[in-house]
C-alpha cells in the first residue's frame, strides 16, 4: 500500500495563531490592541523585536530590529518582553478551542495546533452548512474551518484554519492569505509544487545545497527521485523530500487533556500592594473561568503561584467548599489569604492554577420548594469559609456516643426537595422541650446537701448527699475573658437525679459523669454534671 | 390551539367546559375597574392582591402559628425575645424542624454554638437540608445571614444565644438590611434574642416568658423533669393588632409519647386518564 493510500482518509485542521507572542500579550493586555506595541525577545543591547502591532508594523518596527532603531522610526512605541506564562495560558486556550471541535488534537507549540477533522463535516452540516455544502465542493469544511476560527476568536485569539490531508499541507495552507484555505484530498502534492521551498522550513545548510541544485520550488524538489534524495542528502533530506510531495511522515499524536487550567502573567512593574494585583488578577480569573466553563468544568481548588521580587516564589493552595466559577468569590478567598499571610515582597508575576471538577447539577422545580442554586450556594459557601473558617459552616450531625455537648459537621450538600407528590403532609410540631448546649461545659461550684466522706471527691454516688443545693459561678481565673462568661448562681428549687453517663474508660478521653436535673429559684432549668474522676462540677445545657 | 389542549385533557370531549372566546375581554381589568373610593386610595388592583396573599411558612406550633395568623411570615423579620429557659430556644428547634421536613432548606446562624444535633433531629429536623453556621460576633452574624439570604434560603434563623451577647444588639442599619434582603427573596427570617435586637426592622415581635417547670414524681422513683410552661405574647405586629398572648407548653424528650410513623405521601396531582380512543 502506498504512503498516499495510507494518508487519504484522514482529514486535519490546522488552526495557527500568526504572531504569537504578540497574541498572547494582547490577549493578557487587551487595551494595548490599538497601541504601537513592540515584544522583544533578549535581554538589554541582545534585545530584538519578535513582534508588533499593526499601528507599529505601520510606523516600519519589523522583526529583527533592535530597541532603539525601533524607538528611533516610531517614539511612541510600547514595549513589553515576551510572556512565556501567557504565552502557555493562550497556548492551552487554543487546545481547548481545538478540543471543543475534536478529541484528536495535537499541539504544535508556538500558537499552533492540529485537529483530527474524522466525521466533522457532516456535524457541520446539522447546524445549516448543508446550503454552502451543495455550490461548494468543500463546503462543509470551509464552514467548518469559519467556525473553529469564530471560536478562536472568542477566546481572544487571531488564528488561521488550513484544512488538508497531511499537517504540513494543512499548517502551510493556514500560513496563506483567504482563510480558511481547503487542500482538497489528494491534491496536496499539487498545492505545494508552486510554493517556494521556504515554505517548507529546511534548514539553513540544506536550503543552500537545494539553492545550488537549482531546485527553487516545492513542486522542483518532489519531483527529484526519493531514492537520489536520501543518498545525497541523508534522513533530514529524505524526511522532507516526503514531505515535499504530499505526505506526512509523522501523524497526528493527540494529547492527552491536562489535571488543571492555568493563567497568569509576568507583570511588568512590582505590585507591593494588594488591590492593584487584585485588579490584575480580576482579569487572569475572568479568563480562566470562561475555560472551565468552555470545558464545563469549575474550580474546586485554586492554587496561586507567586514570583517574587527580586527573587523567590509563593505558592498557595486555597481549598473550594464545593466548584465554583463565580469569579466575585475566588478574587475574595484569594484577598482573605493574602492579607492573612502577606507575601512578604513585591510580586513580579503569577499563576493561577485551576485543579477543576463539575459543578454541581439541579433540577429546578415550579411546583415544589425552590432548590438552592448549586452555583450560588458554592459561592456562598466559600464566602462563609473565608468570613468563618471551615470549621464553622457545614451541615450538624450527631455523633455517636452520649456526651451531649460533642456535635459532628460534614460538608453541606442538600438533597434536591421532594417532588410534589412525594411531599409529606404537614405535620403538627412535638412540643420537644429543647436545650441548649454549652461548649465547652461551663465550670461551676456547687454545694450539695452533705460533705463527701473524709473531704475527698467520691467515686460512687450517694443521691442524699451528692444533691446540688446551691449553684455559684467558678472564681473568675482571666478577667476580661470571665466578664463576657454565662453567670449561673442561685439555690436549687428542685433537683432531678442523678443519672450516671460513663463512656470511653478505653480512651484518653473518658468521661465519667453524674448527671443532675436542677431548678432554680430563679426559674431557670440547667442540666449539671460532677465529674467523678476529679469532683468537679459542670453546666453542659440550659433547658429552653 | 385552546381547544386541542383541552382535548387532550380530558376523557370525553363533553366534559370539555365551553369558553366563549369573547369572555376575558369582558372581564374588568385595571384601576378603572375599581369603586371609586378604592381607586383614590390604590394605585392598582394588585396592591390589594398582595396584601391579601401573605405567603406564610407553617410552623407545626399551633399556639405560635395562630399568634401570627397562619405561621412565619416570607419576606419579614420576626423576632422571638425570651430569657433562659423561656422555651426559646425549642421553638427555634421547631421552627427548623418544620421548614426542613417540608423540604426547604433552613440556615441556622448559631451565634452561641448551642445546637445539639441530636435534639435538632429528635425534634423532626431533616439535618441534611439545615445548614448551621457559627459565627463568633454579631457584625459576622449579620453578614452570615445576608450572604444566606442572597443564596436563595427560604428561611434563615438568627439565634444570638445568652447574654452576654458578643456585640450586643449589633447595628440597626444591619438589621434593616437583612429584613430587605429577606422581603426581597421572599425568605423568612427569624430572630431569637435574650433581648429586643432588631429595633425597628422587625415586622412582628413575640416575647416568650417563663412559665414554671413541670417535674414528675412516682413513688420511690427519682423526680423527673417534664417539661416547661411559658407563654407567647405579640409584643408587636406591622399593619396588624398586638397584644394576643397564648400559654404553650414544652414536654422533655423522655415523656414525650414516640414520633407519630410517617404518613403516607400524599398525592396532590393526578395526571389525567386519557380515553381509550385518544
Amino acid at each position: 500500500m502506498s504512503r498516499k493510500a495510507e494518508t487519504s482518509g484522514t482529514r486535519l485542521a490546522c488552526l495557527t495563531v500568526p504572531l504569537f507572542p504578540l497574541a498572547a500579550r494582547l490577549r493578557s493586555e487587551p487595551e494595548l490592541i490599538r497601541e504601537a506595541l513592540a515584544i522583544l525577545e533578549g535581554n538589554g543591547q541582545a534585545a530584538r523585536v519578535i513582534a508588533a502591532t499593526r499601528a507599529a508594523r505601520a510606523a516600519g518596527v519589523r522583526p529583527g530590529q533592535s530597541l532603539p532603531q525601533a524607538r528611533a522610526l516610531c517614539p511612541k512605541l510600547a514595549v513589553r518582553p515576551r510572556d512565556a506564562i501567557s504565552e502557555r495560558a493562550a497556548e492551552e486556550a487554543l487546545i481547548e478551542v481545538a478540543d471543543a471541535f475534536s478529541p484528536r488534537v495535537e499541539s504544535a507549540g508556538d500558537g499552533t495546533v492540529f485537529l483530527d477533522l474524522e466525521g466533522l463535516p457532516q456535524t457541520a452540516s446539522l447546524r445549516g452548512a448543508a446550503t454552502t455544502a451543495t455550490t461548494e465542493p468543500d463546503g462543509l469544511e470551509r464552514a467548518l474551518g469559519r467556525d473553529l476560527a469564530a471560536a478562536a476568536d472568542a477566546a481572544g485569539l487571531p488564528a488561521r484554519v488550513g484544512i488538508a490531508s497531511s499537517k504540513l499541507a494543512a499548517r502551510v495552507a493556514a500560513g496563506l492569505p483567504g482563510s480558511p484555505v481547503i487542500v482538497p484530498a489528494g491534491e496536496e502534492a499539487a498545492f505545494l509544487a508552486p510554493l517556494p521551498l521556504a515554505r517548507l522550513a529546511p534548514e539553513v545548510d540544506l536550503s543552500a545545497t537545494l539553492e545550488r541544485w537549482g531546485v527553487r520550488s516545492i513542486g522542483d524538489f518532489a519531483r527529484l527521485p526519493p531514492a537520489e534524495v536520501a543518498s545525497r542528502l541523508g534522513r533530514s533530506g529524505s524526511e522532507l523530500h516526503t514531505v515535499a510531495r504530499g505526505l506526512d511522515p509523522r501523524p497526528l499524536v493527540p494529547r492527552e487533556p491536562p489535571p488543571c487550567f492555568e493563567e497568569g502573567m509576568s507583570l511588568e512593574w512590582p505590585l507591593a500592594t494588594i488591590e492593584p494585583f487584585l485588579f490584575i488578577g480580576r482579569a487572569a480569573l475572568e479568563r480562566l473561568t470562561r475555560r472551565l466553563e468552555g470545558a464545563g468544568l469549575a474550580c474546586l481548588r485554586l492554587e496561586l503561584d507567586l514570583t517574587l521580587e527580586p527573587e523567590g516564589n509563593l505558592r498557595r493552595s486555597i481549598e473550594l467548599p464545593a466548584p465554583s466559577r463565580d469569579v466575585k468569590t475566588l478574587l475574595s478567598l484569594i484577598r482573605l489569604d493574602l492579607e492573612a499571610n502577606p507575601p512578604g515582597a513585591p510580586v513580579i508575576g503569577f499563576v493561577f492554577r485551576s485543579h477543576p471538577d463539575r459543578p454541581r447539577e439541579a433540577q429546578l422545580s415550579l411546583l415544589g420548594p425552590a432548590a438552592l442554586s448549586p452555583d450560588r450556594l458554592a459561592a456562598t459557601l466559600a464566602r462563609l469559609f473565608a468570613l468563618l473558617g471551615p470549621e464553622r459552616v457545614g451541615s450538624p450531625r450527631p455523633i455517636d456516643g452520649h456526651r451531649p455537648e460533642r456535635a459532628g459537621l460534614v460538608a453541606f450538600a442538600p438533597p434536591p426537595p421532594p417532588l410534589v407528590t412525594e411531599r409529606a403532609a404537614a405535620r403538627q410540631g412535638r412540643g420537644l422541650l429543647g436545650v441548649r448546649a454549652l461548649r465547652p461545659p461551663l465550670p461551676l461550684e456547687v454545694i450539695t446537701e452533705g460533705p463527701t466522706p473524709n473531704g475527698s471527691p467520691s467515686t460512687a454516688s450517694n443521691p442524699a448527699t451528692d444533691r446540688p443545693i446551691e449553684v455559684r459561678p467558678m472564681v473568675a481565673s482571666g478577667g476580661e475573658d470571665a466578664a463576657r462568661r454565662l453567670e449561673i448562681r442561685g439555690g436549687v428549687r428542685v433537683a432531678a437525679g442523678p443519672w450516671a453517663l460513663e463512656e470511653g474508660w478505653w480512651t484518653d478521653d473518658p468521661a465519667d459523669r453524674e448527671y443532675w436535673d436542677v431548678e432554680l429559684f430563679g426559674g431557670s432549668v440547667y442540666r449539671l454534671f460532677r465529674d467523678r474522676t476529679t469532683g468537679d462540677w459542670f453546666a453542659d445545657g440550659i433547658y429552653d | 390551539m385552546l381547544h386541542a389542549v383541552r382535548t387532550a385533557y380530558y376523557d370525553s370531549p363533553d366534559e370539555i367546559p365551553e369558553i366563549p372566546a369573547n369572555e376575558a375581554l369582558r372581564v374588568p381589568m385595571g384601576p378603572r375597574a375599581l369603586p371609586q373610593d378604592l381607586r383614590e386610595r390604590m394605585r392598582s388592583a394588585r396592591e390589594l392582591l398582595g396584601k391579601a396573599e401573605r405567603e406564610l411558612l407553617p410552623t407545626g406550633l399551633p399556639v405560635f402559628d395562630r399568634l401570627l395568623d397562619g405561621g412565619l411570615p416570607r419576606g419579614e423579620l420576626v423576632e422571638v425575645v425570651g430569657g433562659r429557659s423561656s422555651g426559646r430556644f425549642s421553638l427555634v428547634l421547631e421552627v427548623l424542624a418544620a421548614a426542613t421536613r417540608s423540604g426547604e432548606a433552613a440556615a441556622l446562624i448559631d451565634l452561641g454554638d448551642h445546637l445539639d444535633p441530636a435534639r435538632a433531629e429528635a425534634a423532626g429536623a431533616d439535618l441534611a437540608r439545615l445548614l448551621w453556621v457559627r459565627p463568633r460576633t454579631v457584625e459576622q452574624a449579620l453578614a452570615a445571614t445576608e450572604m444566606l439570604l442572597g443564596a436563595g434560603f427560604s428561611l434563615a434563623v438568627v439565634d444570638l444565644g445568652l447574654p452576654p451577647v458578643r456585640g450586643g444588639r449589633g447595628i440597626e442599619a444591619g438589621w434593616l438590611r437583612l429584613a430587605r434582603a429577606a422581603a426581597a427573596r421572599s425568605a423568612a427570617l427569624l430572630v431569637s434574642a435574650p433581648y429586643r435586637a432588631s429595633g425597628t426592622a422587625a415586622a412582628a415581635v413575640v416575647e416568650l416568658d417563663r412559665g414554671n417547670a413541670r417535674w414528675l414524681r412516682s413513688g420511690a422513683s427519682p423526680v423527673l423533669l417534664a417539661g416547661l410552661g411559658g407563654r407567647l405574647a405579640l409584643e408587636k405586629r406591622r399593619g396588624g393588632a398586638a397584644g394576643r398572648s397564648a400559654e404553650i407548653a414544652w414536654r422533655s424528650a423522655e415523656c414525650l409519647a414516640p414520633p407519630a410513623p410517617e404518613a403516607q405521601p400524599a398525592r396532590f396531582f393526578e395526571r389525567p386518564r386519557l380515553a381509550a380512543s385518544a
